[in-house]
C-alpha cells in the first residue's frame, strides 16, 4: 500500500466517525508516545508526592504505614526544636532549627550569589582574557556539591586551612578557628562556599543575558548622555531583569533543597547540635536514621516541596 | 550657529587612514562606500564612540578627542535604530532629555512638537515593538532631534526599510536637514539615496576617502577609476588599452584618438602605458555602421536587456562586457556594432586609477 493510499484510508476513516474535530488516529498516536514519558513520572514523580501526601497523615512504625492519626504528624515536626527552635529564634543563638537555619541559608545565599553573579557577569562582559575568567567561577558550578563540602572543610581547617592562614597573614591572629565547627558562625561559613557555587552558575546566566543585548542599545545610551551607571539604571537592568527572575528562584530552590555541603561539613546530625542543619539533613535522619520517624521525614520533605512547587510553577511558566 | 566650520581629522585605524574632512554648518554631508569601506567607523570617530588612534577630531576649533559622545552633543541614529525595548516611544524620546535634567514639562512640550514634525503623535504609549519598521524609523530620528544636537548622525539609516518606505523617509529626511538646518552626516552604501540628500559626498573605500564633491560633480568628474566604477548605475564602463602617438590602442576594437579626449597641452602626445577609457552608458551611442568620423570602438552584441524606459545592451569588447543604455535597441545578439562617443563624455585614468585630465573642449577628428 503507498502512502498515499494509506492517506486516503486514514481521511476515509476519519470522515466515517462523523465528528471532524476529533482525530482517533491522532489521539492514539498521542497517548503511545505519551506513555513512556508519563509512566516514569507517575512513578518517580507524582507517586511518591503521593505516597508521602498520605502518608504524612499516618502513624508509622518504621516504614510501615500504622492508623491515621491526622495532622498529628505536621503539629509534632512544627513543635519540634530541630525544626524550629522558637526559643533560640528569639534570642538570634544557633541552633534555631532546620527550617530556620534553611530559610537563613535563602535570606544570604540568594541575594548575595545573585549580585556577585551580576557583578562578574557586567565586570567580565568586556575584558580581555573574560572566557577564562568566566570558566574559572564556573567551575564551581560544576564541582559536586559534596566535593565543594569537603574542601570548604579544608579551607576552614585550623591548621592547614587557606582561610585561618590568611586571617593570621592579616593580622587577625585571633579569630582563627575551626570554623565548621563552631556553632554560631559555622553556618555563615557553609553559606559562603554556597554562594561560591551559585555565583558561577548566575554569572553565567546573566553574561549570557548580557551578551544578547544589542551593543548598539549602550552606545546609543552613551550617545544621549548616560554615564555608566545611568547606562546600567536605565538599560542593562531593566533588560536583565527576566533573567533575575530565573537566577533568584532557581536559588531559592537550589537552597532549599541544599544536603550534600551540610552533610559533608557537619554529618548527618548538621553540625555540633544540629547548629547548621537544614531540612534535607532532618529528612534524611528521620527517614534513615534510628529512632526512625517516616511521618516526620514525610511532613518535613512536603514543607520543602510547598516552598519550591510554586516558585518552580513560576519559571516553567515564564515565557 | 553663524558660518563656523567643524573640522574632522580622523587618525589611522586598522578601518580608516589619514582621513581629511571638513564639515560646514548646516552641511548634509553624506559618506558614501561599499561594505567595510571604514565609513561606520568613520561616523563612530566623530560620535565618539571609538577614539582616533592618530589625528585630531575638532568641532568648531575645539579637538573633542578625550570628550565622551555626550559632552559632543551629537545625535545618532543606528542602522537598527537601537530604540530601548522597555521604554515606550514616549520614554524613547525623552530619555536624552531626562538625563540632561530638562524639567518634566519642558520635555512633555519638545516631544509633541517632534512627534508631529515625524507624524508620530499617535504612537507615543506604544513599545517600539508594536511598530512597524517605517515608525520606528521615525521614533529613532525623533529621539535624535528632541536634544537639538549640534551634529547629527546617522549610519544607514534607511537600509532596514522596504523600498517603497525608504523613497517616502528619503525625502522626509532631506525636508527635516532643510527645515533644522543641523548639520549632518549621514552614512550609507546606496548611491542614490547619496546623490538624492547630499550637500557633499564623501567616496570612502578601503579606509581611505576617494573623492569629497557635490553630487553632480561626483557623477561628471569622477576623480579616480573606482569612482567612476562605483557612482552611476550601470556603472561606467572602463575600456583597457595602451596609449602610444596620442590614441588609445584598444586591440581589435580599434583606436581612439585622444585629441579631444586629452588636453594635449598637459601630456605629450608620446605618453605610454596602460590605461583605461571610462565612457559612462548613457553617452554611448550604438550604430551598426562604422561611423564616417570620431572614435568608434568595434563589438558584438552580446545581451540585450529591455526594461521599459530604456534598454540595455552588453556589447562584447576584446572579451571585456561593455554595457549601453540605448531609449530604443534595434540590435540582435552577435551584431557587428560601433560604439560612439563624444568626446566630452571620455575620461581617461592611468594605470593607479587616477585621472588623467578632461577637455574643455568638444573637438571632434
Amino acid at each position: 500500500m503507498s502512502l498515499r493510499d494509506h492517506i486516503d484510508g486514514l481521511e476515509g476513516g476519519h470522515d466515517s466517525t462523523g465528528d471532524p474535530a476529533f482525530d482517533r488516529e491522532k489521539a492514539i498516536a498521542l497517548a503511545v508516545f505519551l506513555v513512556p514519558g508519563m509512566t516514569l513520572f507517575g512513578i518517580f514523580s507524582v507517586g511518591p508526592i503521593v505516597y508521602s501526601a498520605v502518608g504524612s497523615f499516618f502513624s508509622w512504625d518504621a516504614f510501615t504505614m500504622q492508623s491515621f492519626v491526622g495532622l498529628d504528624n505536621w503539629f509534632r515536626t512544627f513543635r519540634d526544636p530541630l525544626i524550629v527552635h522558637w526559643e533560640n529564634i528569639r534570642q538570634y543563638r544557633f541552633p534555631m532549627g532546620a527550617l530556620t537555619q534553611n530559610l537563613l541559608w535563602v535570606v544570604l545565599h540568594v541575594p548575595i550569589s545573585t549580585l556577585l553573579g551580576l557583578g562578574m557577569a557586567l565586570l567580565f562582559a568586556d575584558l580581555r582574557g573574560r572566557r577564562i575568567l568566566r570558566s574559572m567561577v564556573f567551575l564551581g558550578f560544576t564541582v559536586p556539591t559534596i566535593v565543594i563540602g569537603l574542601v570548604l572543610l579544608f579551607v576552614y581547617d585550623p591548621q592547614a586551612g587557606v582561610f585561618n592562614e590568611l586571617l593570621r597573614v592579616v593580622g587577625q591572629g585571633q579569630l582563627v578557628r575551626n570554623w565548621t565547627q563552631s556553632p554560631q558562625v559555622a553556618i555563615y561559613a557553609l553559606v559562603a562556599g554556597g554562594i561560591w557555587v551559585q555565583t558561577g552558575f548566575n554569572m553565567l546566566l546573566y553574561s549570557s543575558a548580557l551578551s544578547a543585548i544589542d551593543p548598539s542599545l549602550i552606545e546609543s545610551a552613551k550617545v544621549d548622555g548616560a554615564g555608566p551607571y545611568r547606562r546600567f539604571r536605565d538599560i542593562i537592568w531593566p533588560l536583565v531583569k527576566p533573567v533575575t527572575a530565573v537566577v533568584v528562584i532557581m536559588g531559592i530552590i537550589w537552597v532549599m533543597r541544599v544536603f550534600d555541603i551540610v552533610y559533608a561539613a557537619g554529618g548527618t546530625a548538621g553540625g555540633p547540635n544540629h547548629s547548621y542543619s537544614v531540612l534535607g539533613i532532618e529528612v534524611y535522619r528521620a527517614a534513615f536514621e534510628p529512632p526512625i520517624d517516616y511521618g516526620k521525614a514525610m511532613v518535613v520533605a512536603l514543607v520543602q516541596l510547598l516552598i519550591v512547587a510554586p516558585l518552580a510553577a513560576y519559571i516553567a511558566r515564564m515565557n | 550657529m553663524d558660518g563656523v566650520s567643524k573640522y574632522f581629522d580622523a587618525g589611522e585605524t586598522v578601518a580608516n587612514y589619514r582621513l581629511d574632512l571638513e564639515v560646514a554648518d548646516g552641511e548634509f554631508l553624506v559618506i558614501l562606500g561599499p561594505s567595510g569601506c571604514g565609513k561606520t567607523t568613520a561616523l563612530r570617530l566623530i560620535a565618539g564612540l571609538e577614539t582616533p588612534s592618530e589625528g585630531d577630531i575638532y568641532f568648531d576649533d575645539e579637538c573633542v578627542n578625550r570628550r565622551s559622545p555626550s559632552d559632543r552633543n551629537v545625535a545618532m541614529v543606528f542602522q537598527n535604530y537601537a530604540l530601548y525595548p522597555h521604554m515606550s516611544v514616549r520614554e524613547n524620546i525623552a530619555y536624552p532629555l531626562k538625563i540632561r535634567g530638562i524639567p518634566p514639562d519642558e520635555r512633555d512640550r519638545r516631544i509633541e512638537e517632534v512627534t508631529e514634525l515625524l507624524h508620530i503623535e499617535g504612537q507615543v504609549d506604544k513599545h517600539p515593538g508594536e511598530l512597524s519598521g517605517g515608525q520606528r524609523q521615525r521614533v529613532a530620528l525623533a529621539r535624535a532631534i528632541v536634544r537639538e544636537p549640534s551634529v547629527f548622525l546617522l549610519d544607514e539609516p534607511l537600509s532596514n526599510l522596504d523600498a517603497k518606505l525608504r523613497q517616502e523617509m528619503r525625502s522626509e529626511l532631506k525636508r527635516l536637514q532643510d527645515e533644522l538646518d543641523i548639520t549632518t552626516i549621514y552614512v550609507t552604501h546606496n548611491q542614490e539615496e547619496a546623490m538624492s540628500m547630499a550637500d557633499n559626498v564623501v567616496v570612502m573605500y578601503r579606509g581611505t576617502i576617494q573623492q569629497i564633491a557635490p553630487p553632480e560633480e561626483l557623477y561628471a568628474r569622477p576623480r579616480t577609476a573606482w569612482v567612476a566604477r562605483f557612482i552611476g548605475s550601470p556603472p561606467m564602463n572602463l575600456f583597457r588599452g595602451t596609449r602610444r602617438n596620442g590614441a588609445v590602442d584598444l586591440g581589435d576594437a580599434g583606436t581612439v584618438t585622444l585629441d579631444g579626449v586629452v588636453g594635449s597641452d598637459l601630456e605629450a602626445d608620446t605618453a605610454a602605458g596602460d590605461v583605461s577609457l571610462g565612457v559612462r552608458p548613457e553617452d554611448l551611442f550604438i550604430s551598426t555602421d562604422p561611423p564616417t568620423d570620431g572614435n568608434a570602438i568595434e563589438g558584438t552584441v552580446d545581451t540585450v536587456e529591455p526594461l521599459g524606459e530604456y534598454a540595455l545592451v552588453n556589447v562584447s569588447v576584446n572579451d571585456q562586457l561593455v554595457t549601453v543604455k540605448v531609449s530604443d535597441a534595434g540590435v540582435e545578439r552577435d551584431d557587428r556594432v560601433y560604439l560612439t562617443f563624444g568626446d566630452d563624455d571620455a575620461y581617461l585614468y592611468d594605470e593607479n586609477g587616477e585621472l588623467l585630465t578632461r577637455t574643455a573642449s568638444a573637438k571632434t577628428t
